[in-house]
């Protein structure tokens, strides 16, 4: 019964925090165009959802493109800088640049010198995602157990074989720390290069149709767009935390569940 | 002390080492292993026990000195096996993997390693674990495993740095045991560091006391009771005759050297 | 009796002061300060609301400024909107508020493009490879190029409010009010746009509306009858009497801009008879009809940017503040100097 209370409390608390919000609107006779109550951004969402599917389907593309190509980027980088202690000390300060600049500032400049819309909103995403799983994997590859470096030393590994075998499995949980973090990052980039920028017409996400509707006072619209933005964070966040589990569950002390919380 | 007549297994002539810090951690320590000889190095920590394992291993070079490993030969690689005090395990790996790690890198597929990494498990006790994790073991049966890895090679020399230092006593003393078999079984050099007199009484034929700061060999003591031993040697009089002595040895005090 | 009499005269006297106290009052635009907004500016240089009795703050608009949602916020007390498509918006979505004036009979929404390039027909635009329209057109009057002109959204490209793009590439076009870009454009590319106003071509909405709330326009009618009659003399003295005050104020508030832009702007705003023209001329700047805006609302209509009856006209705008003649006398003494 215990256990039943404990997996339904997220989903009771967000249901409570709707209800609220819906009484509330209503109590308080709060226009739709200032802050509209759940049940029309519902309803919203229902009427809109041709439009709004689309325009999520876009978004969804551009945060899990973006994520593919900054693990892509960010592992080989990583595993190259683990190879060569003097690489990474050329190349590291570049990649926190790119990480302190503002998408706010480039996103713009990007679509100018960048023909392809969908390529230059890829690329404001990667940027952002791209920094948290090049830093994460660095310091899992470096984290390894002293005495199993010299084991493999003693072994006489070659290095392709340390990096293989010891350093990569080590790094893994490090990676995939990384990774929760880039995946709402990814999402957050692709939103804000489309809002500050604006998008082209064919293919727009969920940005442009939040700006679209805050343009023509369609507040009800707004939300609806931004609960699919939300909606797609949490799912995210829930893919990345699912793979954790059943990546390092076997080994990882950060996938042990706890007897002690378990009994409070 | 008589040396054996086939050429020692491993020797150290007059070997020093000091480190970038300029910590002398050793001053010419020599010593010989024979073959199937079982020999302790005793002593405080910080006398550089450590230290005289790994230069046999090959992870330090001497300042001076020369030092005389079992060398790889083709067909034998990893002559030298090492057992660290930790159980150095990979953990995301299981038991098995562990275990077929030095086999893998010289090159042996999982099938062809197969039947050896199980005897070796066997030989363990632990053959029903092969594919558990590590972190399902308890310290004892980690250690095991780290000893089954450090046999599959078949090396000439085992080096074991204080491999059951982390341990309890009912578990210490069962491994101490099962060392003794498989060590016997397979009669090979081995070179134990420990700062556990019992232990070192127990388990050697000879025993290196050692002095700190510089560290150097101060004394040596045989231990000539026959092999196999049993447990009930520890509670005889000929044990703990042996453990005063080296008691006593350990606590007279060491000249002082440079770096002290 | 007598002594009530005297009573009630010193008191309507106390209260005389009071009445003439000005009421603080917020107007924002929807761009930084340039010389569409120079009526405004005018009456505030001159005095104008002062003389009616309030105390105008302009708070300007901007690139990436959206002054829209404080006007039902209640933060601010007018807005000024560039179309009646907002309006629309507005009423469609039940946004409590209603367009009192128009000040422009014409809007100057515009595309331009380079000459030489083949641009010259209005209909040669839509092949146009890139068009740099920004966020509020986007989701407004370019719709309606697409559905009634044949515009497509493949050449659609942000405009970030830096003409580089537009002015390096010869073969792109873009969006501009008719009145001051060309005027930039001139001034950094060195070439005289082509220039085609919307409203040429079926865009008749009026622009430079000045909305406000509904329950002002109910509660507190005089202060918008005082703030429209004195924004029309405003634009009157802006056109044409001296608007050297004016100007200043405008520097002042957008240091980007210039004297000889501002000047150039008005005659532009002159020549296309922006501000002054049609049913201004014999009703006062500021004038609106109902027939044209519902005329309007129907080309909407068939353009697809709204469903037939979806939204109410009778609550777009309010007629009963203009029409009135208001500025005409003193226009007639202003150009006959």
């Amino acid at each position: 019964m215990k256990t039943l209370v404990n997996s339904l409390l997220p989903a009771l608390t967000l249901i409570a925090c709707l209800v609220l919000w819906e009484l509330g609107v209503r109590w308080a006779d709060i226009p739709a165009y200032t802050l509209p109550a759940p049940s029309r951004i519902g309803t919203t969402l229902i009427d809109n959802w041709p439009s709004l599917a689309t325009s999520w389907w876009f978004t969804i593309k551009i945060t899990l493109g973006a994520l593919a190509l900054a693990c892509l980027g960010g592992v080989l980088i990583a595993s190259v800088f683990s190879l060569s202690p003097r690489l990474e000390r050329a190349f590291f300060p570049i990649a926190v640049v790119l990480q302190v600049t503002p998408i706010v500032a480039i996103a713009p400049l990007m679509l100018i010198y960048i023909d392809s819309t969908t390529v230059a909103l890829l690329l404001c995403a990667w940027i952002v995602a791209f920094f948290p799983i090049l830093s994460n994997t660095v310091t899992g590859l470096r984290a390894t157990d002293r005495n199993l470096v010299e084991l493999f030393r003693l072994y006489r590994a070659s290095p392709w074989r340390r990096l293989t075998l010891l350093r990569a499995p080590a790094a893994l949980p490090y990676f995939l720390t990384g990774l929760k973090i880039s995946g709402g990052l990814s999402l957050i980039g692709a939103v804000t290069a489309e809002m500050v920028a604006g998008s082209a017409g064919r293919e727009t996400g969920l940005a442009s149709r939040i700006l679209e509707a805050s343009f023509r006072t369609e507040t009800p619209k707004m939300f609806a767009a931004l609960a699919l933005l939300v909606l797609t964070g949490v799912l995210v966040f829930v893919l990345f935390n699912i793979l954790s589990f059943f990546l390092l569950r076997s080994w990882h002390s950060s996938e042990q569940i706890d007897e002690l919380d378990q009994s409070s | 002390m008589e040396l054996s007549a086939k050429p020692p297994t491993a020797e150290i002539i007059k070997a020093s080492k000091r480190f970038d810090t300029g910590v002398l951690a050793l001053s010419e320590v020599s010593l010989s292993i024979g073959s199937g000889e079982f020999v302790t190095l005793l002593g405080p920590s910080g006398c550089g026990k450590s230290t005289i394992l790994r230069l046999l291993a090959g992870l330090e070079i001497p300042s001076a000195g020369t030092v005389h490993a079992p060398a790889d030969d083709g067909a034998q690689q990893y002559a030298t096996a090492f057992v660290f005090q930790e159980s150095t395990l990979m953990p995301w790996a299981s038991v098995f993997n562990n275990v077929w790690l030095p086999l893998r890198l010289q090159g042996f597929s999982r099938s062809h390693s197969r039947a050896r990494v199980e005897a070796a498990l066997k030989s363990v006790g632990l053959e029903d674990f092969a594919q558990a994790f590590p972190r399902q073991l308890s310290g004892g049966m980690k250690m095991r495993v780290s000893i089954a890895r450090a046999l599959i090679t078949e090396p000439k020399i085992l080096l074991m740095d204080e491999p059951f230092a982390a341990l309890d006593d009912l578990s210490r003393h069962r491994l101490n045991n099962d060392l003794l078999h498989w060590q016997q079984e397979r009669s090979i050099a081995t070179l134990f560091v420990t700062h556990n007199i019992a232990e070192a009484v127990f388990l050697s034929s000879r025993v290196l006391v050692m002095g700190a700061r510089p560290g150097r060999i101060v004394q040596e003591r045989a231990i000539d009771e026959p092999y196999p031993r049993a447990s009930t040697f520890r509670d005889s009089e000929r044990f703990s005759n042996h453990c005063r002595a080296l008691a006593s040895a350990l606590a007279q005090p060491t000249p002082l050297g440079e770096g002290g | 009796m007598a002594l009530r009499l005297v009573h009630s005269l010193f008191l309507s006297l106390l209260l005389l002061p009071a009445a003439q106290a000005q009421q603080a009052v917020t107007f924002a635009t929807n761009w930084k300060a340039q010389a569409a907004h120079g009526g405004f500016y005018q009456a505030v240089a001159d005095g104008t609301y002062k003389k009616h009795g309030l105390d105008v703050t302009i708070r300007q608009g901007g690139p990436q400024v959206n002054n829209r949602p404080l006007l039902p916020a209640k933060r601010i007390d007018f807005l000024m909107t560039g179309n009646l498509l907002h309006s629309f918006d507005n009423v469609k979505n039940g946004v409590p508020v209603v367009v009192v004036a128009a000040m422009f009979q014409k809007d100057p929404q515009a595309l331009m493009a380079h000459p030489g390039q083949g641009y010259e027909n209005f209909a040669s635009l839509k092949n146009a490879p890139t068009a740099f329209i920004a966020k509020d057109g986007q989701f407004s009057w370019w719709q309606w190029l697409k559905v009634v002109h044949g515009f497509k959204d493949e050449a659609l490209k942000p405009y970030n409010y830096n003409l580089g793009p537009f002015l390096a590439q010869p073969k792109t076009i873009q969006q501009g009010y008719s009145v001051a870009e060309p005027i930039y454009i001139k001034e950094q590319g060195k070439f005289a746009p082509i220039v085609h106003l919307l409203a040429d071509h079926g865009f008749s909405t009026y622009s430079t509306l000045i909305e406000t709330r509904t329950e002002t326009v109910k509660n507190n009618p005089e202060l918008v009858q005082r703030f429209v009659d004195a924004s029309i003399i405003g634009w009157v003295n802006f056109m044409y009497g001296d608007r050297s005050a004016a100007n200043a104020l405008m520097m002042k508030d957008n240091p980007e801009i210039s004297l000889a832009e501002i000047e150039a702007s008005v005659v532009l705003m002159k020549q296309q008879g922006i501000v002054d023209s049609g049913e201004a001329q014999n009703q006062g700047i500021g004038a609106m009809s109902s027939a044209r805006i519902q005329d309007f609302y129907q080309q909407m209509v068939k353009a697809g940017l709204y469903k037939a009856n979806e939204v109410d006209l009778a609550k777009v705008a309010t007629t009963e503040f203009v029409n009135k003649q208001t500025g005409v006398a003193l226009k007639k003494t202003l150009t006959t100097k």
